[in-house]
C-alpha cells in the first residue's frame, strides 16, 4: 500500500499546509509594524516557536509540493523515465532544498 | 419527410491510411434511434459500414459510439434527444480502431480481467464442491449492486480523461468492479485487489473528473466507486478498516425445516 500510504501524507500535509501558511501570513500581516523590518524578522529568527513553524511549513511544504510534482509527472508517461529513477531523484532535489533551506533559520535562531 | 446527416467515420485497415468522415442522409422516423440510422444506411446505402451491435435495448453494451463528441450507446440514444439534424458518429476514443465504428476493446477486457473480477472464496474447498449458497441480507446486497450492473460497453472509459493520458491506469470499469467484489462479504480477495490498485498508475490518478458517471448508461456511477475503493484503502492502509466477517453458508437443504407446510389433498386420492 506504499502508494496510499504517500497519499494520505500528500493529504495531511495539505490539511497541515492550511493551517501553517494561514498562521504564518495572519500573523504577518497582523503584527504591529512591518513583517520585513530588520527588528520583525531577527525577532522572529530569535523565536523558537517561529523556527519551529518554519520548519513545519518547510517540511508539509516541500512533501507537499514534490509529491504533486511527481504525480504530474508519472501522468506525462514518459516511457524513457524510469520510476525509481524519478522517485530518486526528487527525493535527492527535495532533501538538497530542505537542508539548505533549514540552515538559515537555525543559523539565525542559534 | 425530413432527412437527418450522418457523418460517419470511416476506415479500412490495410486500405485507409487514416480515419476520414463520410456523410449520409437518412429519413427520419418517429423513435429512431442513433442505431436504426446506422442499420438504414447498411441496409440501403453502403453495405460495407461496419459497426457493432446486438440487444438493440442498452442491455449488451456493444453498440459504444463516439456520437456528437459524447460516448454513448447507439440502440439507446434516440436522434430526437441529440436536438439536431446532423449526427456524427465515430469510434469509442481511448481505443485502437478495428475497422470503421468497431473499437478494439481488447485493453477493456485486459484491465477488467486484471482485477480478478469474480468472488476469491476463503473456504476454497466450499468453493470447489459448494454444498450450498452463501447467505447474504438485502443491506450487503445494497452495498454493491448498483456496481455490478456494469455491462462492460466501454463507455466510461472512453470519457475517462485519465485513461486518455496514461495507458496504464487500469480506469473506471475495471476500478469500479474492483470495488464491487471487494465489498462483497462473499469474497476473500481484497488484498489482491488492493495491492493491483495501489500501483503507480493505479487508483489514486483518478482525478474524479465525473465523465464516467456521466457516460454510464446502466446508472453505475464508476467515480463513486472509485472514491469509495479509495476510501477503503486508505482505512486499510491506517488499519482503520473494519473486518468484513466471511459470508455464513446457509443451512443444507436436507437439515432445514420447510417453510410452509405442505397442505393436505382436497382431492381423495385414488
Amino acid at each position: 500500500m506504499r502508494e496510499t500510504r504517500l497519499k494520505i501524507l500528500q493529504y495531511i500535509t495539505g490539511i497541515g499546509l492550511f493551517f501553517l501558511v494561514g498562521t504564518h501570513l495572519i500573523v504577518s500581516l497582523l503584527s504591529s509594524g512591518e513583517p520585513t523590518s530588520w527588528e520583525s524578522v531577527s525577532g522572529r529568527a530569535a523565536s523558537a516557536g517561529w523556527l519551529a513553524l518554519f520548519i513545519f511549513l518547510l517540511i508539509f511544504g516541500l512533501y507537499h509540493g514534490i509529491h504533486g510534482l511527481r504525480t504530474i509527472i508519472m501522468e506525462l508517461s514518459i516511457p524513457k523515465l524510469p520510476a525509481k529513477v524519478l522517485d530518486w531523484t526528487l527525493l535527492v532535489i527535495g532533501l538538497a532544498i530542505f537542508g539548505y533551506a533549514v540552515y538559515i533559520p537555525i543559523n539565525a535562531f542559534l | 419527410m425530413q432527412e437527418l446527416t450522418f457523418k460517419v467515420q470511416r476506415y479500412l485497415p490495410g486500405k485507409d491510411k487514416k480515419a476520414y468522415i463520410q456523410q449520409f442522409t437518412v429519413p427520419l422516423r418517429q423513435g429512431m434511434t442513433v442505431l436504426d440510422g446506422l442499420i438504414y444506411i447498411k441496409e440501403n446505402v453502403d453495405n460495407t459500414l461496419s459497426f457493432r451491435s446486438s440487444c438493440r435495448m442498452g442491455i449488451c453494451g456493444s453498440c459504444g459510439m463516439f456520437i456528437n463528441n459524447f460516448p454513448m450507446l447507439a440502440c439507446h440514444t434516440p436522434v430526437e434527444e441529440l436536438g439536431t439534424d446532423r449526427i456524427e458518429v465515430r469510434s469509442l476514443p481511448n481505443f485502437p480502431v478495428i475497422r470503421d465504428l468497431v473499437a478494439d476493446l481488447d485493453l477493456l477486457f485486459e484491465k477488467h480481467k486484471s482485477i480478478k473480477p469474480y468472488i476469491i472464496s476463503p473456504d476454497t474447498e466450499e468453493a470447489e464442491e459448494p454444498t450450498a449458497e452463501f447467505l447474504q441480507s438485502g443491506e450487503e446486497l445494497e452495498g454493491y449492486v448498483q456496481f455490478a450492473y456494469c455491462v462492460k460497453c466501454g463507455l466510461c472509459m472512453a470519457a475517462c480523461p485519465t485513461v486518455a493520458t496514461d495507458a496504464l491506469f487500469p480506469g473506471p470499469q475495471s476500478l469500479g468492479q474492483a470495488y464491487r467484489y471487494c465489498t462483497d462479504r462473499r469474497d476473500a480477495g481484497v488484498e489482491e485487489r488492493f495491492h493491483q490498485a495501489d500501483s503507480r498508475h493505479g487508483v489514486w490518478l483518478c482525478h474524479l473528473a465525473g465523465a464516467c458517471s456521466e457516460a454510464c448508461p446502466k446508472g453505475v456511477d464508476p467515480a463513486l466507486a472509485i472514491q469509495l475503493l479509495k476510501r477503503a484503502m486508505v482505512f486499510d492502509s491506517l488499519r482503520l478498516k473494519k473486518k468484513k466477517k466471511p459470508a455464513s453458508i446457509a443451512q443444507p437443504l436436507a437439515e432445514s425445516k420447510p417453510k410452509i407446510d405442505v397442505p393436505e389433498f382436497t382431492v381423495k386420492q385414488p
